[in-house]
């Protein structure tokens, strides 16, 4: 059973928390930008201000004006790093947030009460629903909506402080959207926790490939893979690896992508035959036949598939891949 | 986003928010997807923020205004449907009558077979299924029109128009044509019908919008268990009775019936001069005779059965059956056939002019006595790949050459039944092809390995341009200049 315990604070790093040191570091921005170094604009400060009702939630403009400050600087104005933005592209960059939402997540992360209560009128709702999709029951969903309430309350401390993960909101998203994001974070989390997670590359062990294969050619496939992996774009991967491992529909993939479905379809096709074609000719570079490279993949396009998946997971689950190499 | 990915260090939930929502610059999208292709967890993260689809719109922020908030739902897909039916309606309405008349001609007309059936309403419940099977050439969304126009007006069903004996449709509901006499007949019953005071204005006012949408009469059916009822006990049948005495006795003539058309031979070339005959149950003949352009028109005909005989100098006589209802103005398109030999056929020496139409019809042939005797029954059928009307064609055995009326010269070497376009070598239009005298009669085609003396006296076939250069050919592939 899936019973997570609810309103306690994990005492394991999450992964979430994993990667906080960045997003914490540009917290801290926001406490050491100076008046003389302000970024912002006094006028266009009360404006965005005025227009995202801070007033209402009882953020002065100096706190607005801090945290809009803290979020540029953190996110470089949404320029390539290095780069040194104008005043009109800061300008830019303030106004295309979710003003409003930033300011009730900032209003309920220093605890304004009025904050609070517009947040719970606005989005428990709306949370409770998310977490009991994610988690496919009611109770789950309300124990795992519950627990992210007093996490964002800020029952958690931080050096002696009480810490809300509504200050790592940036407003570039809706705040719903976030709210999602944390919900599918700490749901993962879950599972990491309580161990239902089978690792990926366990999931279906590369059975037949090896089977079919002698140990070097397998280890030949590996590298012909990896290689062939690190070559592909970033979204012929992504699409690899989310429909070969996780097994997700095109559908789902094509709302994640923000794509077409048939779209996803082509370009998996693609994937799938630029990565065939590749692994063919590593193999017969590494000294197998046309056919014996054919066999070990499968000529049955079904086969293909299968195997494709195989490799991935075995690629994935590779003790030398990059990522186990970093993680 | 400076987001400084580390494969070992995942994005938090604001740069997985800014992803999925789209709201990430090319460069974040691009270091998301390398992340999430390394990352199991982000992976499903991302797949778990997904919105589930049923319950997205409960999800959505409550619309201001609770009226909005209640009708967004219900009237979007009722406005999308009432556009939808607008635009039919436009569509179908009489811009031009004679434009509508021919789109329905066209959906009506059968395709061509042996012995043509006309395009009136179904006149027996067989004749009724048989079009309900047919598949449907003409626009669906009148069907919906139709549909619609039924389930919201209850005219069409609440009229009661009158039925004949075989329980048919309602005539000036069903005819296929909508000519302005037909008009006048739909406001003839309403005018009948507004005597009973059985509708209301604004059913009235749809009346004539009633007629438009039945101009399909596949789309006239009632379901079979309707009608069965309705023929068993409906007591809207007994209502109906009184309606129609009550259009008679007000001083309307009854509605005449015509019957129009074209006749035409098989291979769709007009034939004028063509005699029609309308026999009544009676005996009493009406005839006429086709025009030039093969057509024929008979009006002001009582409503009844007819049998219509259409008879022309070289073709079979063809007769057929017709039902006439009061207002209706029947299609016809009978096909003759050419009359063999072992048929009688009507020859009349007389003739002043060509019975068939070769001028001005879709196709036609210009023959001489000679060829045509050499060409086969299937002669007149000619069809090339062009699809152009054929101007002439020659045959000398299996070999046929046949002209279309853009020049282009098509070679059959089995009787007709495939065709080759034949490259022009000649410059020009050619205008006319013939046999060589040497083979303008029944003689049998000289050996292939005949040495080939004087091209003249070999040749089969002539060619003439409107330049007037002359070619010749042995086998209608290859030419040469005379």
């Amino acid at each position: 059973m899936d019973t997570p315990s609810a309103n306690i604070i994990p005492k394991e790093p999450s992964r979430a928390e994993d990667c906080t040191a960045p997003v914490a570091k540009g917290i801290a921005v926001e406490t050491e930008l100076g008046p003389e170094s302000r970024l912002l604009a006094e006028m266009l400060g009360e404006e965005l201000w005025r227009a995202a009702g801070a007033e209402l939630v009882e953020l002065s403009q100096a706190e607005f004006a801090g945290a809009l400050e803290a979020i540029g600087v953190r996110d470089n104005f949404g320029l390539d790093p290095g780069k040194q933005a104008n005043e009109r592209q800061r300008e830019m960059f303030w106004r295309a947030l979710h003003l409003e939402e930033l300011a009730l997540a900032r209003g309920c992360a220093l605890g304004r009460e009025p904050a609070w209560r517009r947040f719970l009128e606005q989005y428990r709702e709306q949370l409770t629903r998310a977490a009991m999709e994610m988690t496919g029951s009611a109770a789950l969903g309300e124990e795992l909506a519950g627990a992210l309430y007093s996490e964002l309350f800020g029952l958690t401390e931080r050096e002696g402080e009480r810490w809300s993960p509504l200050l790592r909101y940036s407003g570039r998203g809706s705040l719903m959207g976030w709210l999602r994001a944390i919900l599918a974070q700490r749901r993962v989390d879950h599972y990491r926790k309580i161990g239902r997670e089978t690792a990926l590359g366990e999931i279906e062990p590369a059975a037949r490939v090896s089977e079919q294969l002698e140990l070097k050619q397998l280890e030949d496939l590996r590298e012909a893979i990896k290689i062939t992996l690190n070559a592909a774009p970033a979204e012929e991967r992504f699409l690899l690896s989310a429909y070969y491992l996780d097994q997700h529909t095109l559908h789902e993939m094509s709302r994640v992508l923000r794509i077409h479905e048939a779209t996803v379809s082509r370009k998996l096709k693609r994937a799938t035959d630029r990565l065939r074609k590749q692994l063919l000719r590593t193999l017969k570079a590494r000294g197998l036949s046309r056919r014996a490279a054919e066999e070990a993949l499968g000529t049955d396009p079904r086969d293909v598939d299968i195997n494709l998946r195989k490799l991935l997971q075995k690629s994935e689950g590779d003790p030398n891949s990059s990522k186990e190499q970093q993680g | 986003m400076n987001w400084n990915f580390q494969l070992a260090i995942h994005p938090d939930a604001d740069q997985l928010s800014v992803f999925v929502e789209g709201a990430t610059t090319s460069r974040e999208h691009e270091q998301m997807l390398a992340h999430l292709a390394e990352c199991a967890e982000c992976r499903k993260a991302v797949f778990l923020m997904q919105p589930n689809e049923e319950t997205q719109p409960a999800t959505r922020r409550p619309v201001n205004g609770w009226i909005w908030g209640r009708l967004l739902p219900v009237g979007l897909p009722v406005a999308a449907l009432a556009c939808g039916l607008v635009a039919v309606l436009v569509h179908i309405w009489p811009r031009d009558g004679a434009l509508r008349n021919r789109h329905q001609n066209a959906s009506l007309r059968e395709p061509e077979v042996h012995l043509p059936q006309t395009t009136v309403a179904p006149t027996t419940d067989s004749e009724k299924d048989q079009r309900s099977l047919r598949p449907k050439n003409s626009f669906a969304p009148n069907a919906a029109a139709t549909g619609l126009s039924r389930q919201e007006n209850p005219v069409a069903s609440d009229l009661n128009f009158p039925k004949s004996k075989s329980g048919q449709a309602p005539t000036n509901m069903a005819a296929p044509e909508t000519t302005d006499a037909r008009l006048s007949a739909n406001a003839q019953v309403a005018k009948a019908a507004r005597v009973k005071g059985g509708i209301s204005d604004a059913t009235r006012s749809e009346m004539p919008l009633n007629g438009r949408n039945f101009t399909n009469p596949g789309q006239l059916q009632t379901p079979s268990h309707t009608q069965g009822a309705a023929a068993q006990n409906d007591p809207a049948k007994e209502k109906t009775l009184p309606r129609l005495e009550i259009a008679q006795e007000s001083g309307q003539a009854e509605a005449l019936a015509g019957v129009s058309g074209r006749i035409t031979d098989r291979s769709g070339a007009t034939i004028s001069g063509a005699r029609i005959s309308l026999r009544d149950a009676a005996g009493k003949t009406r005839q006429t005779t086709t025009s030039a352009d093969g057509s024929f028109h008979l009006t002001e005909l009582p409503a009844g059965r007819y049998e219509l005989i259409a008879t022309a100098s070289g073709f079979k006589t063809s007769e057929q059956s017709i039902q006439l209802n009061p207002s209706q103005l029947a299609m016809l398109q009978p096909v003759l056939d050419i009359g063999t030999a072992s048929e009688q056929v009507t020859v009349e020496a007389a003739s002043a002019a060509a019975p068939v139409q070769t001028e001005s019809a879709n196709v036609g042939q210009v023959v001489g006595g000679q060829v045509v005797a050499e060409i086969p029954s299937v002669g007149r059928a000619v069809a090339v790949p062009s699809g152009l009307p054929v101007t002439a064609t020659v045959s000398h055995g299996k070999r046929f050459l046949s002209l279309d009326s853009t020049g282009n010269l098509f070679l059959s070497r089995n009787g007709g039944k495939k065709w080759k376009k034949i490259n022009p070598q000649w410059t020009g239009k050619p205008v006319r092809i013939e046999l060589t005298p040497a083979y303008s009669s029944e003689a049998p085609p000289k050996p292939k390995n005949e040495t080939l003396g004087n091209a003249s006296e070999v040749a089969v076939f002539l060619l003439t341009t409107e330049s007037g250069t002359v070619w010749t050919s042995k086998d209608g592939a290859h030419w040469r200049q005379q």
